[in-house]
């Protein structure tokens, strides 16, 4: 492949060009009830050329790797075409060449564990939830194993090809009591081996107990609170509300926006510090190089309240006149990179558990992550469930809590940061410009908020 | 030897599905072309049934070879088969490629990218305008061992223009466009009409009615309310008990004003095929007629499952997400159309004392889709008060039950009709018993 590579790339009639080449191999087992929806073990490759003319990018995807000199061709006349149209043009910020080989670490390798095994594995985990309870009306048990592997080289000399592995496991439950329908999951994932996904009994028996306890939880009545996050839920946080805007891609041609998010402005209280680290060996989605071929750096977004970087790839770190990040990130071969998150966190404060809740008459404990979303400013995201806090106590389970605000407000509505900590990847996702779901890492303490909107009647 | 040749030598019965997706996008940021690109895949799935028991594997850039052994792979360990696979015969040709798209030369989408910011920026100067557009091919063909072979070829072509307001305090983001079949269906200068009405509309901020007040659906902010009953009308979720709507059928759980059409064969639709993707024709099925439950839709594993006929809705991929080649086909709409009243949004409006207009949504199936709850961030939304638009609402939640809302709360439905987010068409919706919370 390396050959082939550097043939085409040698080639190449463009100021700039690449070739992401990849292999794809994973596995999945999916059950609703007693159905089973999914069992697979397949494999798939696929490349994407970019090149750069004139400043402007043109972009191929395609499946056959005989095609990759056509497909620079084709790349180099489409950035030709749209250099016309361009006034401002695309400067890449200059990054040392990089060859390096990077493999795969499991404990236990999935690609050698059979397909029946993991199929055995999910229909347990699945029992076990539907022998919960008479309540139980419906389950999602899904395992996921990924292999990529991605072969990538620049016409400045880059050639890496580095694999990560994925893990993932959703363990969800459905109960239904007359015409009410819940539901409750465990939603997990890690760059690891088999090993990750085994011994989840008890993630099981929780998400059924919770399903069941949601039937009996009252619907949560709207207003603005002071609020709990717990970890997982303040993970998903500050990746939604305030990491998406600290990505310099779509700064890139907005002055208003970059003026905003200006370096050295206060965004919250002394105690708070956002960190994006580029790689952390086992989370999910975690490898050395990013899809630009840039090594990963770790940032702080915010140190001790005030902004201090921004995520970058090649294009945004040169317009802005900062150093690439590493966070130029695709999806998969059918898309080009663009800038996103990795592991994103807040660094754990001072406060035992019992401090957070001193104080509150009335507020809320959101705990777990249904999804979350962001547009620039505003922000909301979906706690898997809640309790009320009374007096300073925590009191009823809650449900259909859904939080909402202003990235700018909340973060300086932040009072208190725990002194626990836990880094969490999802099963799912993040998605962005099309591309989804992007394996990432969340993490933070307990951290409490005032002055946070839930919706609800 | 073809796939299903080798195949067939191990396996009872087996379906190929193959999909050759090819197209070219481009899309502009903050007013500035930013890439362009064209794609050109051909993705492949195999099922199989060996020993009765069902197979599946998907590939792209792989050896026939190794799909075949993953399918059968798969089927070693797979359950029994609960359907078969039907000969590919019967059905109507719908009408979806039009020749006019496949002709777009990259220049020719450039050019309206270019129109589109221009247009904006003249208005409002101070937006930043972002624009995707795209425009291509979708080639299916199915063949399986029962005999026949579906093949069709589908164009489509997109145009999506958002627009930021960025100010120091109020940032607020708003998107139009359509996906549509056919070059005719594609009014760039409509969708530029739209945005900057919108745009018009939210020059101010004033604080919004909270309570229940009445909430004005625009056809795109329903998403809110059709989004659980995409998940409460599958087969798959009736069978599994997962739907509200479950032992509803011919029973009245909607407005007798609200009627909901499953349309695969409307020429040019958005979804329209004339077969899905199991190689079942489609065809035209009231969801909703006059409030009344009338049917679900069935791919071939939930009607073998529920013991009912399929529907021709066995889709890779939903109405809002997609799928492809590498999903399994499931249960999914053609294309929805729910039915019109009467009256203009202008008069919808006049009508209204006190209320909200919903046109986009934070949070978008992020909670208890199946009891069709929904508690969202109105990204897009503005205040009517004595009849008139007054300016556009900030940190706003609304939250409801759309099964509840849209059988006791349905106050109007407007006469006319838009095509939303690829897959279905609504007029506004005037709905009460939504409650909206805010700052």
């Amino acid at each position: 492949m390396e050959a082939l590579l550097g043939q085409a790339l040698a080639k190449a009639d463009a100021d700039y060009a690449e070739v992401r080449w990849e292999e794809v191999s994973r596995s999945r087992v999916a059950f609703q009830r007693d159905q089973l929806m999914a069992l697979e073990a397949s494999r798939e490759a696929g490349g994407i050329v970019r090149a750069l003319v004139n400043g402007a990018w043109g972009i191929a995807v395609f499946t056959d790797p005989d095609e990759i000199p056509e497909k620079l061709r084709q790349a180099a006349a489409l950035a030709r075409k749209a250099a016309r149209h361009l006034k401002d043009p695309i400067r890449l910020a200059p990054v040392s060449p990089v060859r390096d080989t990077v493999r795969a670490e499991m404990k236990q390798d999935f690609r050698e564990v059979p397909l029946e095994e993991k199929r055995k594995l999910a229909e347990a985990y699945n029992q076990l939830i539907l022998g919960y309870s008479k309540e139980i009306v419906s389950t999602s048990v899904r395992y996921t194993d990924t292999i990529r592997r991605v072969i990538f080289a620049n016409t400045e000399g880059t050639y890496i090809d580095q694999e990560t592995p994925d893990v993932t496991l959703v363990l969800a439950a459905v109960a239904r009591r007359n015409g009410d329908i819940q539901q409750a999951f465990e939603s997990l994932g890690e760059a690891a081996g088999y090993e990750f996904a085994l011994g989840k009994e008890e993630k099981a028996l929780a998400a059924a107990k919770r399903a069941v306890d949601l039937l009996s939880a009252q619907p949560v009545k709207g207003g603005r609170y002071t609020v709990i996050l717990d970890p997982e839920l303040a993970g998903v946080f500050i990746h939604e509300a305030f990491g998406h805007i600290c990505e310099a891609d779509f700064l890139l041609r907005n002055e208003p926006m970059r003026r905003v998010m200006t370096l050295g402005k206060r965004f919250g209280v002394e105690a708070l510090n956002v960190v994006e680290e580029g790689y952390l060996p086992g989370r999910r989605g975690n490898s050395p190089y990013d899809d630009e071929g840039v090594p990963r750096r770790k940032i702080y977004l915010i140190k001790e309240g005030v902004l201090t970087g921004l995520m970058h790839s090649r294009a945004t770190a040169h317009k802005t006149g900062m150093e690439p990040t590493g966070n130029a990130r695709a999806v998969s071969w059918e898309h080009e990179p663009i800038v996103r998150m990795r592991n994103t966190y807040i660094e754990p404060g001072e406060a035992s558990f019992e401090e957070l809740l001193k104080g509150i008459d009335y507020g809320i404990y959101a705990k777990g992550a249904f999804g979350g979303q962001t547009e620039f400013e505003q922000f909301t995201f979906s706690a898997a469930y809640a309790y009320e806090i009374r007096g300073g106590e925590l009191g009823a389970m809650l449900r259909d809590v859904v939080l909402t605000g202003n990235v700018f407000d909340t973060l300086r509505n932040i009072e208190l940061l725990g002194d626990d900590f836990q880094l969490k990847g999802g099963a799912g996702g993040c998605g962005k410009g099309g591309q989804s779901p992007l394996p990432v890492t969340d993490g933070a303490p307990h951290v409490r908020i005032r002055d946070v909107i839930i919706g609800g009647g | 030897m073809g796939v299903l040749e080798r195949v067939a030598a191990v396996a009872q019965s087996a379906e190929l599905y193959e999909e050759l997706r090819e197209g070219v996008s481009v899309s502009f940021r903050g007013g500035e072309l930013e890439k362009t690109k064209a794609e050109s895949v051909l993705g492949r799935a195999l099922r199989v049934i060996v020993d009765g028991k069902l197979g599946f594997a998907s590939t792209a850039g792989e050896e026939e070879e190794s799909l075949v052994q993953a399918a059968l792979a798969s089927a070693r360990h797979g359950d029994p088969a609960p359907f078969s696979f039907p000969p590919l015969t019967g059905g109507t040709h719908v009408e979806v490629l039009d020749p006019e798209i496949q002709s777009l030369p990259p220049e020719q989408l450039m050019s309206w990218g270019e129109e589109a910011v221009r247009t904006v920026n003249q208005e409002f100067p101070d937006i930043i305008v972002d624009v995707s557009l795209a425009r291509g091919i979708r080639e299916i063909t199915i063949t399986n061992t029962s005999g026949g072979e579906r093949r069709e070829r589908r164009g489509f072509l997109s145009m999506y223009v958002e627009a930021q307001h960025v100010k120091e305090g109020d940032i607020w983001l708003l998107w139009v466009g359509r996906t549509v079949r056919r070059r005719a269906d594609l009014s760039p200068e409509k969708i530029l009409e739209e945005l900057l009405t919108f745009l018009g509309w939210g020059e101010k901020v004033v604080p919004p009615p909270t309570g229940t007040p009445p909430i004005l659906f625009t056809p795109r902010g329903a998403i809110v309310l059709y989004l659980p009953l995409i998940a409460g009308f599958s087969g798959m979720s009736v069978y599994l008990g997962t739907s509200p709507l479950k032992g509803k059928l011919e029973q009245q759980e909607f407005d007798p004003r609200f009627s909901l059409l499953d349309d695969g064969l409307l020429p040019f639709g958005p979804r329209s095929a004339s077969f899905d993707d199991e190689g079942i024709p489609t065809g035209r099925m009231p969801l909703v007629e006059n409030g009344v439950v009338k049917n679900f839709y069935y791919d071939l594993r939930a009607a073998a499952l529920a013991e009912a006929e399929p529907t021709g809705n066995g889709m890779k991929g939903g109405l809002i997400w997609g799928g492809g080649f590498r999903s399994p086909p499931s249960p999914s709409p053609r294309n929805l159309l729910v039915a019109p009243g009467d009256g203009s949004l202008k008069e919808l409006i006049s009508q209204i004392k006190e209320g909200v207009i919903v046109e986009g949504v934070l949070g978008l199936g992020q909670g208890n889709i199946q009891s069709g709850a929904f508690s969202n961030n109105v990204a897009t939304g503005f205040v009517i008060k004595d009849g008139q638009v007054v300016g556009r609402l900030k940190n706003t939640m609304i939250a409801g039950n759309a099964y509840q809302v849209l059988k006791e709360g349905l106050r109007e439905v407007g006469g006319e009709v838009e095509w939303c987010f690829g897959g279905y068409q609504s007029p506004p919706l005037v709905v009460e018993g939504v409650s909206v919370v805010t700052r």
